[in-house]
């Protein structure tokens, strides 16, 4: 297919899921289950389609379609334009596959809901994974708003899903507020770029920002856009939602929040640093990048150590996991932008798992806190053995896959001397690895006297997307060398040649020279550093478990997250103005 | 009066986020947030005002001009306000949601308290 032809398909991907997300509730009138069959089709149809644009965009090429076909005139784009590069049609691709399976396993766990509720549930499903595919595809930034509102719009309903459950809607407020307020950051950060430069699109942006320096009316615009997007990564200080929403919603939609919805804040967010702004031209950006990235990896594996609810823990590893990924983006090289790709694949991978096997164990046996659980391995076998495949891919352990992305970020802090911000990422995976294990050993191999109430098998459906997506973590794991020359290396490129984005989003059939990205996988000072990691945290997981759930840090941690919505919306104020007071401040 | 317009989007945004930081009632949250809202509609438009221009309506100018003439820059920039339009659409959707989890919080806790809807922290 010509190079236009493939283009124009660009749109699909996203058209697939919004119709899906139409058919879906009518779909459910005959069948609850058609509805969630109709979603995963969707989802399939948006993988197959993007799949196709893969060899051509990881070659080095973009791809760009203009709405209407409203083509650029004298160098100003009329329409809105959707442009395919390696960057984001990596996270597209993750959020379709990832979504398609996390629906088969709705299906398998769900599937005994009423119709009116799997209706509901797959529509809103495909519109929050459409929105994300959007965010990952758009070259416009007020288009850019509207797929932030439109994830943001079903995250708000998915989290209130089962209304009849308090936590639910004290959740569901909770997120509504402070995605509202980073919804207003996002909308008057947008407005002021436009207002600005009279531009929209990505490409004519970055050359009005090129040509005309970037001003401080620019950086407060950045400011604003880049503290709304962290709250959607859930990042610290803006995460106060995070946690809640992931406790109170379904175990996939859980899954979908935490493996792919906060995603969007860092795919979001690297394109405006790197593409529409350069590094170079914004100032402190990748500072304040690196400050707020190792405090989310931080503060988020302190958080999640002491969490005694199964799902809360995993979405505090969340918030540090999206720190990780934002400190790669910080260090501004090629090694870790690569690293950044690749780990975002990953997370989805094994966050989803991670997730899956959570909500699994609450669905089938109902106990929420770890200090309920125990034996499981007995009991669920093949939960157990996806459980922790899930936590030493987090732990970064070879050959599965958390090792070469995480290694690659800590490379190039080693590299560009970041010693500082090296040593607390050392601290965070040990915290994180030490949390993780603490929720293994008590959810699975911890002896547990009693029985469940009830323990039922794991279903076909379950079961397979377990499975598969266990042998993602591994294979991803596995194949460094091919995902870094054909994914990471590619996006990390894309990242870096912005000009090359402009020309592309503008129409012009720009090519963005892969990065040439290596990773030493067997080099011993990596493998000392997962070892030492792995040897720190172990007595740190024992300490933890044994911990009373009143103990005494935990207090300390409970009055930071109080709980209350009004800290939650100051908290997030706070950052948002020292963010732009950063950016602004030169 | 432009001026006026700046100003005046700064206090409703005082004014809301004042309430979202200090109010515990969550209807009051919820007004707060719509303060907030209506301040960067404000704003807006007064971005996209330009000193003596019109409305943006290209069809049938005033007599004496023609669309070009209003084309060429003597108009308020129609973009921002459409953008605005989009942004009142999912403003509404917006609050819809907002209330209607008020509605069903009200029911469940007796109460609009956020100190007696904090059952999850730490």
């Amino acid at each position: 297919m010509s190079h236009a032809g493939l283009a124009s398909l660009l749109p699909l991907p996203v058209v697939a899921p919004l119709l899906g997300a139409v058919a879906a509730p009518l779909a459910a009138r005959l069948s609850g289950r058609l509805a969630v069959v109709v979603g995963a089709a969707a989802l399939a149809t948006s993988t197959m389609v993007l799949a196709r644009l893969a060899p051509d965009v990881y070659r080095g090429e973009q791809l760009t379609h203009f709405m209407g076909h409203w083509t650029p005139v004298g160098g100003a784009a009329l329409g809105v334009a959707f442009s395919a590069d390696a960057w984001g049609l990596t996270y597209a691709l993750a959020a379709s596959a990832v979504g398609a399976v996390l629906l088969v396993y709705t299906l398998s766990e769900q599937g005994d809901l009423g119709r009116r509720e799997l209706g509901g549930l797959a529509s809103l499903f495909l519109l929050l994974d459409a929105a994300l595919i959007g965010v990952a595809l758009t070259a416009d930034v007020i288009n850019l708003f509207v797929w932030f509102e439109v994830a943001a719009l079903a995250s708000y309903a998915l989290t209130a899903f089962f209304l009849e459950r308090p936590r639910a809607l004290e959740a569901a407020f909770k997120i509504l507020v402070l995605t509202t307020l980073a919804g207003f950051a996002v909308f008057l950060g947008a407005a002021l770029l436009y207002a600005n430069h009279g531009a929209t699109n990505f490409g004519q942006l970055h050359l009005a920002l090129a040509a005309g320096g970037v001003r401080a009316p620019d950086t407060v615009a950045l400011g604003l856009l880049v503290a709304g997007l962290a709250t959607k990564a859930g990042l610290v200080p803006f995460h106060g939602w995070l946690p809640d929403a992931h406790t109170a919603a379904p175990g996939p939609v859980s899954a979908l929040f935490s493996a792919l919805m906060v995603g969007l804040g860092v795919v979001a967010t690297a394109r405006l640093t790197f593409q529409v702004f350069t590094p170079e031209a914004a100032g402190p950006i990748l500072g304040v990048l690196m400050v707020v990235g190792v405090g989310s990896a931080v503060a988020g594996g302190l958080f999640a150590l002491f969490q005694d609810d199964l799902k809360r823990l995993l979405a505090y590893d969340t918030v540090s996991q999206m720190g990780v990924l934002v400190v790669g983006l910080a260090t501004g090289e090629a090694s870790g932008l690569a690293g950044t790709a690749y780990h975002l694949v990953n997370h989805a991978l094994f966050k989803a798992l991670l997730f899956l096997c959570a909500g699994a164990i609450v669905h089938q046996t109902g106990a929420t806190g770890l200090s309920e659980m125990g034996s499981l391995a007995r009991r669920v076998p093949w939960l157990a053995a996806a459980f922790v495949v899930g936590v030493v891919a987090i732990a970064g352990v070879p050959p599965f896959d958390g090792y070469a992305s995480v290694g690659l970020i800590h490379d190039a802090l080693e590299h560009g001397g970041q010693g500082g911000p090296l040593v607390l990422m050392l601290v965070a995976q040990t915290l994180t690895i030490a949390a993780l294990g603490k929720a293994a050993w008590m959810a699975f191999f911890r002896r547990r006297d009693g029985d469940y109430d009830q323990c039922e098998r794991l279903r076909p459906g379950m079961l397979a997307s377990l499975v598969l997506l266990g042998i993602a973590c591994l294979a991803s794991g596995v194949f460094p060398g091919f995902l870094l020359d054909h994914m990471a290396g590619p996006a990390a490129g894309a990242l870096l040649a912005a000009p090359g984005y402009a020309a592309g989003a503008l129409g012009s059939g720009a090519a963005l020279p892969p990065a040439r990205v290596t990773f030493e996988y067997l080099r011993p000072a990596e493998l000392a550093l997962v070892a030492a990691t792995v040897a720190a945290a172990v007595p740190l997981a024992r300490w933890a478990a044994g911990v009373d759930r009143d103990g005494r840090v935990p207090a300390v941690l409970r009055a930071v997250q109080s709980g209350s919505v009004n800290d939650y919306a100051a908290y997030l104020v706070a950052g948002l103005v020292a963010t732009v007071a950063a950016l602004a401040w030169r | 009066m432009i001026v006026g317009n700046y100003l005046a989007a700064v206090a409703l945004f005082c004014i809301g986020l004042y309430a979202v930081l200090t109010k515990r009632n969550l209807v009051k949250i919820v007004m707060g947030l719509s303060l907030i809202e209506a301040s960067t509609y404000l704003l807006l438009l007064s971005f996209g005002y330009r000193a003596h221009s019109t409305a943006p309506v290209l069809l049938n100018p005033p007599s004496g001009r023609s669309p070009t003439d209003l084309a060429a820059g003597n108009v308020a920039d129609p973009m921002l306000q459409n953008v605005c339009l989009t942004a009142i659409v999912i403003g509404v959707a917006v609050t819809g949601v907002f209330l209607a989890v008020t509605v069903r919080l009200a029911q469940h806790y007796g109460s609009v308290d956020t100190d007696d809807v904090r059952d999850m922290r730490g």
